[in-house]
């Protein structure tokens, strides 16, 4: 009941509807993973040799890979979070002799599984790289996707008569090709209510408002079940380029370009140096336009972060439900570990009466810069 | 269009901002009237009998496990202030999904 969760199961072939009762009945588990560029769902059912899933609904159709969408969404203190709106893409069945044991799967991916059926050669004469990723995203606008796309900050306007841009490949290739030109992410984000999705192309920005502090070792304010902290020195690199003097051409100039992001402020005050140090095996011959813009991108996309801390929560304890790719303040660990970190990815794990996350957070240095995180 | 302003949990959330000129040229920003949403939007789950002293944060807080959440209990009844919500003892307030979320199916 609403006292706590409650969960909208909604599947169907092209359009959700509200799941029927038996085969609410019969879900087991819910379990939606939500990662930097990806996410996926599973989901699990208990079935008897009899049950309609096995002898009406599976035949019929109903879980019917790509055909069918299936949307979960999580209802917690009257505020709706959709944790996913994707697509089948599996089923398994494990019969088993023992009553009640036997376990219907299903498997799914978010709505950029759409996006990578099918492999198309498309030109695209005089279009900028913005241009190219409306055009592509403005194909899944039936599925309610919403695209939000930022231009790259060196733009670049190919002309017809020099050469023409073309997409060798899916729609979902050509995105992530275009964001990766320019230091972009993209992914698909389902919400904010069912039926809707946003697709996002641009810098990855952390939005500067946190979500409630993770506490552990706090007594009555703990919220969180368990939490590790790693430190990699080896993840941070110093990337080196060579370019050429311009008058003569022949006197190699190197260039290093540190991994900092303008887009990802520092969390830590004292941030991990990077102790390896790699040259660039990119060979030249592009426009000045485009190297400059792949050396913008190096440096928005930042390196791998130093500090990764995996751990796990009850919801019900914490309050709210943990989402990724946002900020969340982390205390109780100690003066070094404290402090804001980014959600890297989340697991929301639903069963009866338990709603449970794992967490991967990450950040670049130690200790915090701020000097309270926000309960 | 979302308001950064106010978090999302925030009845204010969704209400987009104007900006009105002064005569002498001063822009004052200003939220839009929120409307309150029509009710055939919600979906009754179960009611709560209202008793003595209680109050609309109260509801929520036991209701939906949320106090601040008040004003969603004042939508979903079509109260236009909090305090008709829970001014009349014995009665009784929807106990709803939110607002576009479709009930769960029957069969």
């Amino acid at each position: 009941m609403v006292q706590g969760i409650h969960l909208t199961l909604m599947i169907g072939p092209a359009v959700p509807v509200p799941a029927p009762r038996m085969v609410v009945d019969a879900l087991q588990s819910v379990e939606v993973t939500s990662g930097k560029d990806k996410s996926g769902f599973q989901l699990s059912f208990g079935v008897s040799k009899d049950s309609p899933l096995l002898t009406t609904l599976l035949p019929a159709g109903y879980f019917d890979p790509i055909a069918t969408r299936v949307v979960v969404m999580v209802t917690l203190g009257g505020f709706p979070h959709v944790l996913m709106d994707g697509l089948v893409t599996r089923q398994e069945l494990a019969p088993s002799s023992d009553p009640g044991q036997s376990v219907l799967t299903i498997t799914g991916d978010d709505l950029s599984t759409a996006m990578d059926l099918i492999e198309l050669a498309l030109p695209y004469p005089n279009m900028s790289s913005t241009v190219q990723a409306y055009q592509i995203l403005a194909r899944y606008a039936g599925l309610g996707i919403v695209p939000i796309v930022i231009p790259p900050f060196i733009p670049e306007q190919p002309i017809m008569t020099k050469k023409i841009e073309a997409q060798n490949g899916t729609d979902l290739e050509h995105l992530k090709k275009i964001a990766d030109d320019s230091g972009f992410v993209f992914y698909v984000e389902p919400g904010p209510l069912p039926g809707q999705s946003i697709a996002y192309l641009g810098p990855n920005i952390r939005i500067p408002v946190p979500q409630p502090a993770l506490s552990i070792n706090m007594d009555a304010h703990t919220n969180v079940e368990s939490m590790s902290f790693q430190l990699d020195g080896l993840a941070k690199e110093t990337l080196l380029v060579n370019v050429h003097d311009p008058i003569t051409g022949r006197l190699p100039l190197v260039i290093p370009i540190p991994s900092v992001n303008i887009f990802q402020p520092p969390l830590g005050a004292r941030p991990t140096p990077p102790l390896k140090t790699v040259m660039s095996h990119d060979t030249g011959g592009d426009s000045t336009e485009f190297t400059l813009k792949k050396m913008l991108g190096r440096m928005l996309k930042g390196a791998a972060n130093a500090i990764t801390v995996s751990g796990s929560l009850d919801v019900l304890r914490y309050g709210h439900v943990l989402r990724s790719k946002l900020m969340v303040g982390v205390r109780g660990a100690g003066l070094a570990y404290d402090g804001l970190y980014y959600v890297d990815s989340v697991t929301h794990k639903i069963k009866r009466g338990e709603f449970k996350q794992s967490f991967e957070l990450s950040r670049d240095g130690l200790i915090s810069l701020t000097p309270r995180v926000p309960t | 269009m979302a308001n950064y302003d106010f978090p999302p949990g925030s009845r204010y959330h969704a209400v987009p901002v104007a900006m009105r000129v002064g005569e002498d040229g001063t822009v004052v920003p200003y939220l839009l009237r929120r409307f309150l949403p029509p009710l055939d939007g919600f979906v009754t789950l179960h009611e709560h009998t209202v008793v003595e002293g209680e109050r609309p944060d109260l509801v929520a807080a036991r209701e939906l496990g949320d106090s601040e959440a008040f004003w969603r209990l004042c939508d979903a009844n079509g109260a236009m202030h909090p305090d008709e919500l829970t001014d009349t003892i014995g009665e009784r307030v929807r106990i709803t999904l939110p607002d576009g979320v479709p009930p769960p199916a029957r069969e």
